[in-house]
């Protein structure tokens, strides 16, 4: 059931400017100029008034925190977090039974061993650079996210109806998932995720010191099952990933074509390379069974010197880092980072380059646009917005001038800079990786806030600047911090994502409870008035309605393993509620019309309240009841 | 072989190296080298050797002045692979055009220590001369020329050094290609007196520690000195002339002395100071830029005194929200456009200065106002803005700025300069 007040055709910006628009029209002279002053500062208005909604969601990574933030654009309100590597103190991600299905299920079983000789049925931590959604024909279609985590080698998916992580997976044989993207043409379809890090492709310890035998591996994920449909080893190591707007490629940037294991080492060479990823060839190549199986992963052999039409080496100056395809769905951004120019591969040249023409023949642009260029963005309009680390700058450049130079005429690319605090990373435009690019702002990820802000001590908020890319002279209008680390954003129009504001109570995220409940005869919706004993399981069946748990007490023994299921049968827009077990570290959220589980063992006897944790009610702090747990017979 | 005979006539003992005159046919460098000892001595007659020379082992390569090797467009043209190999009085001509190998003038690897390039004369090659690797190499008195074509990232570099510690680059003069020198993870160099013009970086220097680069010229390039991602670093005495985009860029250049260097007619920035750090930044001049100095990214613990900053459009640029003195034990910098009294007579203005205020752009936008820099009009915009200071945070504030600039010696290299 999704909401439709989403629905907005015309943005409060465009309103805005329209109307400025008008009274231009009907003025002249010194008047005319006065309003056309005013028009660029009405534009530029990013303090949303009271009561007042923003025009997209801002979907951010959060890098080491490890969780995904959405974010009201352009006001940069932080709306929500959504847990999804790390463990969440307020939801219960991590210790939910419902959760911890969602972090176990896609774990390997060398994983799973590994984890339980620590006690641990998880990892801890995650890495999460970058958080993409799934496309249709080319631009967002509001069905999930998809995210990797860098630190442990995963790829998550998030529902964009409830905005939860509902499944991970972990990727065998690659190393460290860095650059991900979804699949744009006809649909996701596939993810592709780069793993970053060489390492032995069979890597348990037979080699270890022995950088020639490390391989690196691309993955492509079915984003509807969340299972890999094959893998391709390559020559090089992994760093950033896009693909075409045709459904034809897919490309990554190496930094390391060295193969490397020291700074010197890896850069070493005057090229390194993209990788261009020819899908239909790989899927031929499954299909002819060209590929060995490893971890139940069909793994095919890309790399350099193969022969085969599977890869593609295009040669770039010097560690590149971003790609981004433009929404013209022609041209390809490949940052140098220390190549002070961006390459621009044209998709159409690329068949002749697997027929054999040279690889660098796709390659139709290079300006030089400054130090350090890292990321691009685009605004639909034939502009392309590079980030500079070094100079410290957004360069706004003209695509076609940048091609016309590169055949020989005199014109210059470049239009503008703006110099933004401090290092820029990624940058990103609203809806600007779709075909359906709006031009109307454009977000910094600045990595050092430096002086920006009154000091917090030694450890410093990142800062996220703001840019009005419907000024010539893009200005920043906004100074966002933000803790660590977001390393890169997505910027989508709001009628495209329609979240629900109440649980389906046929949503599978509990069918795990569900099935249980059906075994004990209970329906999660009308509860008995005592837990259900299986030996030593007890399970405790609730529903919680403000301001009351339907069960004021309950009694267990010292020692059993105990689970409360409780349902949330309030059916009401944020009425959420919560269960905490006092000095048992044990409490979850429960959404309305969800149902939520958490097992633990009562180890500890005495009275223990359980009350409700997220306000609900004006009685919200009554809404509680007690845990009895008899002390073990002696 | 009939050809193959070594000048032995002057040199009868086996202890002493041997002669040989390389005639000018088809292999014969290659073939003398076959024949020849260690420490032996190469000579080329002139005109053009059409070899690809490999050089294995101590030997000496003497073109004498008047002999060319071409590569005829494969690879490098002459690869340095030996020890204590010595490379003179060549002219070279004709590498191939792949940057993935790097085609070269010169290529010396990393299995080649001590080799000494001097006075060699490289024209036309992809990348002049590659120090890639080799340790303790001395590149000296070379004449670069690199490429033309119309895609100047297409082109290589003059000098390339990656991870060649110890490596001395003096006296060479690079035009046209990419950079003019190029340094990447490399510590322990000195790069000194050389010469850059019609390139897109004259020095392009990142991750290389404990460095020198000095007394250098560089004209007219896309910019001067990037200096990035290194520490102590000594930058002095260079010279920087209607560069483009900065003269002297810092990048994370950290813990290095930035003295005596002379920047003029940068359109864009003289220098840039980008988050870096405890660096002493003293006596350098400044002059005619779109911006004299930019300092931003929370740059901290610089010492920046006795610089001279003449006549930038926007003097400084400064970007952050923390006060910062640029003066040291009463002493500052001098600054073109101040127009204070020094009534004590000792050489420092009796008022503090503050860049940026709005008479700069006034003085920028209108030069004639010049005429009025003493006058009451302009001391009361001055004063009003000291008593009531911009409302954003932060700026720079000179206590003790000079009446009059001290000239580097470095400026004696500005031919233009009257």
């Amino acid at each position: 059931m999704s909401e439709q007040d989403n629905n907005l055709n015309v943005t409060r910006r465009g309103l805005l400017g329209a109307t400025a628009t008008g009274a231009v029209l009907a003025t002249t002279g010194v008047g005319a100029t006065l309003m056309s002053a005013k028009e660029a500062s009405a534009s530029s208005n990013v303090s949303l008034a009271p009561g007042e909604l923003d025009d997209y969601y801002g979907f951010w990574s959060s890098g080491q925190t490890g969780e995904l933030r959405i974010m009201g654009f352009p006001s940069m309100r932080e709306l929500m977090r959504v847990p999804v590597f790390n463990r969440c103190s307020a939801t219960g991600y991590g210790q939910t039974n419902e959760s911890l299905k969602v972090l176990t299920d896609g774990l390997m079983p060398e994983t799973k061993e590994f984890l339980a000789k620590r006690h641990e049925k998880t990892y801890m931590n995650g890495d999460l650079h970058h958080p993409h959604m799934s496309f249709t024909d080319g631009t967002y279609d509001g069905r999930y996210l998809f995210m990797n985590d860098k630190a442990n080698t995963r790829v998550a998916r998030v529902r964009c109806d409830v905005m939860k992580t509902d499944k991970i997976i972990e990727i065998p044989n690659a190393g460290d998932i860095h650059g991900l993207r979804p699949q744009k043409f006809p649909r996701t379809g596939y993810v592709f995720a780069n793993g970053e890090h060489e390492i032995p492709l069979i890597n348990d310890g037979s080699i270890l010191d022995e950088p020639d035998k490390y391989v690196n591996i691309f993955t492509a994920i079915d984003g509807d099952s969340m299972e890999i449909s094959w893998q391709v080893m390559v020559s090089g190591n992994l760093d950033n990933t896009d693909c075409d707007y045709q459904g034809k490629y897919a490309f990554s940037t190496s930094y390391n074509s060295e193969m490397g294991m020291t700074l010197p080492e890896m850069t070493e060479s005057e090229m390194d390379h993209v990788v261009v990823f020819n899908l239909k060839e790989i899927e031929a190549g499954i299909e002819a069974g060209d590929y060995q199986e490893l971890n139940g992963v069909k793994v095919i052999d890309g790399r350099k010197g193969q022969n085969k039409k599977y890869t593609r080496y295009v040669p770039i100056p010097n560690s590149p880092h971003g790609v981004n395809t433009a929404p013209d769905q022609k041209h390809v951004m490949i940052s140098g980072k220390l190549s002070p120019t961006v390459s621009v591969i044209d998709v159409t040249k690329l068949d002749a380059v697997f027929d054999g023409a040279d690889a660098r023949s796709c390659i139709v642009a290079e300006p030089e646009l400054g130090l350090g260029p890292l990321h691009t963005a685009f605004d639909g309009k034939g502009h392309a917005f590079t980030t500079l680390f070094l100079d410290s700058q957004v360069v706004k450049w003209d695509i076609d001038k940048a091609l016309r130079a590169y055949a020989g005429e005199d014109v210059d690319p470049i239009m503008h800079k703006t110099d933004v605090q401090y290092q820029p990373g990624h940058n990103h435009t609203s809806m600007g990786e779709t075909k359906e690019a709006d031009g109307q702002w454009l977000v910094s990820l600045n990595k050092f806030s430096k002086d920006r802000f009154i000091n917090v001590g030694p450890l410093k908020p990142e800062n996220e600047q703001l840019l009005d890319i419907t000024d010539p002279k893009m200005p920043v209008v906004h100074d966002g911090p933000t803790f660590a680390e977001p390393h890169d954003v997505i910027i989508v129009r709001r009628d495209i994502v329609n979240p629900v504001n109440v649980w389906d109570r046929n949503d599978p995220m509990w069918e795990d409870a569900r099935k249980q409940a059906e075994a004990d005869g209970v329906d999660l919706e009308d509860t008995p008035e005592e837990p259900i004993r299986d030996g030593n399981k007890v399970r405790v069946y609730m529903t919680s309605q403000a301001p009351t748990f339907s069960m004021e007490k309950f009694t267990v023994k010292e020692g059993d393993e105990v689970t409360l299921i409780i349902t949330n049968l309030d059916d009401v827009d944020d009425v959420t509620h919560g269960v905490t077990v006092s000095n048992y570290g044990v409490a979850m959220e429960i959404g309305p019309m969800a149902t939520a589980s958490v097992t633990f063992t009562a180890d500890r006897p005495g009275v223990h309240w359980y009350y409700c944790q997220w306000f609900c009610h004006a009685l919200h702090m009554e809404m509680r009841g007690r845990m009895l747990v008899e002390p073990r017979e002696a | 072989m009939r050809w193959l005979l070594p000048l032995m006539a002057l040199f009868c003992s086996p202890a002493l190296a041997a002669e040989w005159a390389v005639p000018n046919q088809a292999g014969a460098i290659a073939e003398t080298l076959a024949q020849a000892a260690d420490g032996d001595t190469l000579r080329l007659a002139s005109g053009t050797y059409s070899e690809n020379v490999v050089l294995d082992r101590p030997v000496v390569l003497d073109g004498g002045g008047v002999a060319t090797i071409s590569g005829n467009g494969t690879g490098s043209v002459i690869t340095v692979t030996g020890d204590e190999v010595t490379i003179t009085g060549l002219t070279i001509i004709g590498s191939g055009s792949d940057h993935q190998t790097i085609d070269s003038g010169i290529k010396l690897t990393k299995t080649a220590a001590a080799p000494q390039i001097v006075d060699n004369i490289l024209l036309g090659n992809l990348y002049g001369i590659d120090a890639h690797g080799a340790k303790n190499s001395l590149i000296s008195g070379n004449q670069i020329e690199g490429r033309q074509d119309h895609h100047m990232n297409a082109r290589g570099n003059g000098i390339y050094v990656w991870n060649a510690p110890g490596t001395i680059v003096e006296n060479n003069t690079v035009r046209w290609g990419r950079d003019g020198i190029f340094v990447n993870s490399s510590k322990n160099n000195i790069f000194r007196n050389n010469t850059f013009r019609d390139l897109r970086f004259a020095v392009h220097y990142m991750y290389a520690d404990n460095s020198e680069v000095s007394g250098n010229v560089s004209i007219g390039n896309h910019l001067g000195y990037a200096m990035m991602f290194s520490t102590r670093v000594r930058i002095t005495d260079n010279v920087s002339l209607n560069d483009r985009d900065h003269g002297l860029m810092m990048n994370y250049a950290n813990k290095s002395v930035i003295t005596g260097n002379y920047v003029k007619n940068a359109s864009g920035k003289c220098t840039f100071l980008y988050n870096s750090h405890k660096n002493d930044f003293s006596g350098n001049w400044f002059e005619g830029c779109g911006i004299g100095i930019h300092f931003t990214a929370g740059s901290d613990d610089n010492r920046m005194v006795g610089n001279a900053f003449v006549g930038n459009r926007t003097q400084v640029k400064y970007v952050s929200t923390k006060w910062v003195e640029w003066s040291e034990q009463g002493r500052g910098n001098y600054w073109s456009d101040f127009a204070a009294f020094d009534v004590d007579g000792n050489g420092i203005a009796d008022a503090p200065y503050r860049p940026n205020d709005s008479m700069d752009h006034v003085l920028w936008t209108q030069p004639a106002a010049k005429l009025l820099l003493g006058s009451p009009a302009v001391q009361l915009v001055r004063w009003s803005q000291s008593a009531f200071p911009a409302l954003l945070p932060g700026g720079v504030m000179d206590s003790n700025a000079l009446m009059a600039p001290v000239r580097p010696a470095a400026s004696k290299k500005d031919l233009q300069d009257g």
